[in-house]
């Protein structure tokens, strides 16, 4: 007997009760179409968690004040103003890993355009801000060196606010107040969305030393906080830059034990590895829910086999009476297991698949179908049938002929 | 002629090892000739269903030895003796046994692929063996689509498609009404007078009386043993 014959056999067994085998296909393939589904959702997460770690910037290391403890009170992460400009001079000048950096401080407030106003982020920062979050102007430019010296009140206004404030028309050369400062409008920045959580586009540009003078009210007096710096080691040497920022700003800070450290270095790896923690935590649990649906449609099969090698004594006793072999009964009742599983398995995968597209289109939920989790799901499903197959076969196969030949 | 079946000293013995064993045959020595026609006649617990499955090799004798066709049926595995049923064996039941979700001819089909014959000489070699039970315009029809004796002469087919040395028939026309078993009685004789060896097994006088030799059980011993001379 050849794989060819064995098939047809199990085929045929397959299809002399079809509303039973069907349903037992339904088992497996929820299963499978589940597992397929669950994994391409938790790697649509995952992949889009990389987008917008990596829509950050290249090479970015992100510096911000850490918490500071007062008599053992915390006073809250990041908004301890232990971070001052010229800590971002002293990174710029002493750090040889470091390319560029520059520093930030914001805040939110009222803008006006003619009648209009609204509430949005101001965003004092240095030149070269563009090439470190590799975020540009669109239309106009971004502000000079020069205009930083000088605090010059121009502006680069976010996308959004472009379209709350002035609408259709060239924003580049109108001017508007904020907190009733008159600024140029110098450039419009790209739109880029939302990432970590913060809209992009909803913010206003302008140099630091503008802010400080004009909105801020900080001076050499008052000391020149900063809200973070970002720096952009060279290429590959994002641990050295951390290392050397480090050490440089507890020599400045005047720390010896790294535990009270009053900032906080991070690398885009180290914003990737948490990122990718989360996510894949978040796989996992999708996809063990779906890994239990496919256990279940497994003990279905089993369950379905055990009840046709029950109703097919006879069958099996005829069979064994006309020369059927131990293996030979063995193989027909395991290929009819696996078929139910592998036909289920396909269906899973080709309903998975349209599934994961729907709900890409409908839910705007990235998903991933990677060639791994179809092969794997072949795999399984294949291994499900053999598994659960087998017990049930085994005891087809054990049947006393005579025994088989004589029940109803 | 030589002997096809040679039983000599056969016990059958269940739960031989617990308190109450039970002796289903108790010394049954029997040699039946190639091309004879013979019935093993009994009540129901006379040990005759025992005998039946130990010639056809179903089950094996506790003590004593069988040959069937020159094959010694001591110590042979489950496997070994499918493979002797199937080549040496055909069986006829009294419920037909045929597969419900199989055509006829698949029926008929299935000893030689257990037989591992190639699919085309498979369907040759069913087609002739339907056509020799007259069923060649029902070949294709399923069990359920055919009248009692035609799923017997089916079934006939199937037992005699492997060319095999004995035709076993047990309660061949139990579940047939008397013309149609008749028909049955007919075409074993016709099977006989051709050179295929068939023993019947019966409980049934006048399906008894077409053999040639009665053989007659009785407590798991052979009670009488009468040759009839002539075929009916």
């Amino acid at each position: 007997m050849n794989v060819i014959e064995l098939l047809s056999v199990a085929w045929q067994g397959i299809l002399s009760n079809r509303l039973r085998s069907a349903l037992t296909v339904l088992g497996i393939l929820i299963g499978i179409a589940s597992v397929i589904t669950l994994i391409g959702i938790g790697e649509g997460a995952k992949q889009e968690a990389e987008k917008q770690v990596q829509s950050l910037g290249v090479n970015l290391i992100y510096i911000r004040p850490g918490q500071v403890s007062s008599m053992g009170i915390s006073m809250g992460q990041g908004n301890a103003p232990t971070l001052t400009y010229d800590d971002a001079v002293a990174i710029r000048e002493n750090c040889p890993a470091v390319k560029e950096v520059a520093a930030q401080y914001s805040q939110s407030f009222q803008v006006q355009y003619g009648e209009k106003n609204t509430m949005t982020q101001v965003n004092a920062t240095e030149p070269n801000y563009p090439d470190i979050r590799n975020f540009y102007a669109d239309r106009g430019r971004f502000f000079t060196k020069r205009e930083l010296d000088d605090a010059a009140r121009v502006c680069i206004i976010g996308d959004t606010v472009a379209n709350d404030l002035i609408g259709e028309g060239n924003p580049v050369g109108k001017q508007l107040l904020i907190r009733g400062e008159l600024f140029d409008v110098i450039g419009v920045m790209e739109k880029k969305g939302m990432t970590q959580g913060m809209d992009m586009d909803d913010q206003i540009f302008i140099p630091l030393s503008t802010g400080y003078a004009t909105l801020f009210g900080l001076n050499q007096v008052t000391g020149k906080t900063v809200r973070n710096i970002l720096a952009q080691s060279k290429d590959g040497e994002d641990w050295q830059a951390q290392f050397q920022i480090t050490n440089l700003l507890r020599l400045r800070h005047n720390i010896q034990n790294p535990e009270e450290d009053d900032f906080m270095v991070r690398t885009q790896v180290d914003i990737m590895q948490t990122a990718q923690s989360i996510t894949g935590v978040f796989s996992l649990l999708l996809g063990a829910t779906a890994g239990i649906s496919l256990l279940v449609g497994g003990i279905g099969i089993m369950n379905i086999m055990l009840v046709s090698v029950t109703e097919r004594t006879r069958e099996i006793g005829v069979r064994k009476a006309l020369g059927a072999k131990h293996n030979q009964i063995l193989a027909q009742f395991v290929i009819e297991a696996v078929l139910i599983s592998m036909t289920g398995g396909i269906l899973g995968i080709l309903l998975g698949v349209s599934g994961s597209h729907f709900i890409s289109n409908i839910a705007q939920w990235p998903t991933v179908v990677t060639p791994i989790s179809i092969i794997l799901s072949v795999c399984v499903s294949l291994a499900i049938g053999l598994f659960f197959g087998i017990y049930p076969a085994k005891k087809a196969a054990m049947l006393d002929p005579i025994v088989a030949l004589r029940s109803e | 002629m030589s002997n096809v079946i040679e039983l000599k000293d056969v016990w059958r013995i269940y739960n031989e090892e617990a308190e109450e064993p039970v002796y289903a045959l108790q010394g049954v020595s029997l040699s039946i000739r190639h091309g004879e026609y013979s019935a093993i006649v009994g009540t129901s617990g006379s040990g005759k269903s025992t005998l039946m499955n130990i010639i056809g090799c179903l089950d094996r004798p506790t003590r004593g030895t069988y040959m069937l066709d020159g094959i010694d049926i001591e110590n042979r595995t489950d496997d070994e003796l499918a493979s002797i049923r199937n080549k040496t064996v055909g069986f006829v039941f009294q419920q037909f046994n045929l597969l419900g979700s199989m055509s006829a001819l698949k029926n008929v089909m299935l000893p030689l692929v257990y037989a591992g014959i190639p699919g085309k000489e498979r369907k040759i070699r069913a087609e002739l063996a339907l056509k020799e039970v007259g069923l060649e315009n029902r070949m294709h029809h399923r069990p359920n689509e055919l009248s009692g004796g035609q799923q017997q002469r089916v079934a006939i087919a199937r037992a005699i498609v492997n060319k095999p040395s004995i035709l076993l028939a047990d309660e061949p026309t139990g579940a047939l009404d008397s013309t149609t078993a008749s028909e049955i009685m007919d075409l074993f004789g016709r099977l006989v007078k051709e050179g295929m060896t068939v023993i019947l097994v019966t409980h049934d006088p006048e399906t008894a009386s077409r053999a040639n030799r009665i053989i007659k059980v009785r407590d798991g011993k052979i009670l009488e043993d009468i040759a009839m001379g002539t075929v009916s």
